[in-house]
């Protein structure tokens, strides 16, 4: 089991092409833990931000009807990919994990089972 | 007396940036929809601008100023140097003060369900606006009447 700052530790040194993480707490969306980012990316904004993203998944999800939940959220862009996997098991609702990575280092099938792996292991 | 005039006139001079300072808070409102009031007062709890809706706005400037003396005191006592953000959560939502330079404050009523990263995000940055808005007229004597 890993703590907060291990995990994303190790998302952002084990998945190739990672350039940020951070744990959020999408009920405030304030960021629990954030490690990298830097002038390029601020994890502070991307907290804030994609905790409207998951709030307005949840909100549609309830809209159809569908009982079911968000594994995780995949958003593509020009020359990034953003990661959202929502934590599930005891004391961990309403977080989710956000990782940005860079298109042409990373492998996105692998970085999103890594990240289900972190996520597995994660205890907050 | 000298002081009570000065005062007076660093007033009105405040008074010229309201329409502006409104516009700001006008358009945090729409920004952030989870917003229930937008208040600007000065340091000293008069009303700059204020889009409050049901809320009695010279209570709450008036309250602000009270809680940002205990705060800026409580800061500087602490070693954290100057006042920059209030936090105060409620049962039924949340009550924001954020510095706007050094004349004024922006305080910001909002929901409970309110994305507070994203409060803080904007209200800070609208500080800042209505810091520069409030600053440029308290630098400009001259338009006042």
């Amino acid at each position: 089991m890993a703590n907060a700052e291990t995990a994303l530790k190790e998302a952002t040194t084990v998945i190739d092409g990672a350039l940020g993480a951070a744990l959020v707490d999408y009920t405030s969306g304030m960021a629990l833990g954030a490690i990298g980012g830097g002038k390029d990316l601020d994890l502070t904004v991307a907290a804030a931000g994609n905790t409207d993203v998951v709030r307005a998944k949840v909100r549609t999800m309830e809209m159809l009807g569908l009982q079911d939940d968000i594994e995780d959220i995949l958003i593509t862009l020009g020359t990034q990919y953003h990661l959202i996997r929502l934590l599930k098991g005891r004391g961990a609702n309403g977080l989710f994990l956000y990782l940005a990575l860079d298109k042409n280092r990373a492998n996105l099938a692998m970085a999103r089972h890594q990240l289900k792996k972190i996520e597995s292991e994660l205890e907050v | 007396m000298r002081r009570a005039l000065r005062q007076r006139a660093e007033r009105r001079q405040l008074m010229t940036a309201e329409p502006y300072v409104l516009g700001e808070l006008r358009r945090l409102r729409a920004r952030v929809p989870q917003l229930t009031g937008a208040l600007a007062a000065s340091v000293d709890g008069l009303v700059l601008a204020q889009d409050t809706g049901e809320v009695e706005p010279e209570g709450v400037a008036a309250l602000t100023a009270a809680a940002l003396g205990v705060a800026v005191r409580l800061s500087d006592a602490t070693g954290r140097g100057g006042f920059r953000e209030l936090l105060v959560r409620g049962e039924h939502g949340y009550v924001a003060t954020y510095a706007a330079g050094g004349a004024a404050v922006l305080t910001l009523l909002a929901e409970p369900r309110v994305n507070v990263g994203r409060l803080h995000l904007e209200g800070r940055r609208s500080g800042a606006r209505i810091a520069e808005l409030v600053d440029g007229a308290l630098e400009r004597p001259d338009l006042t009447p």
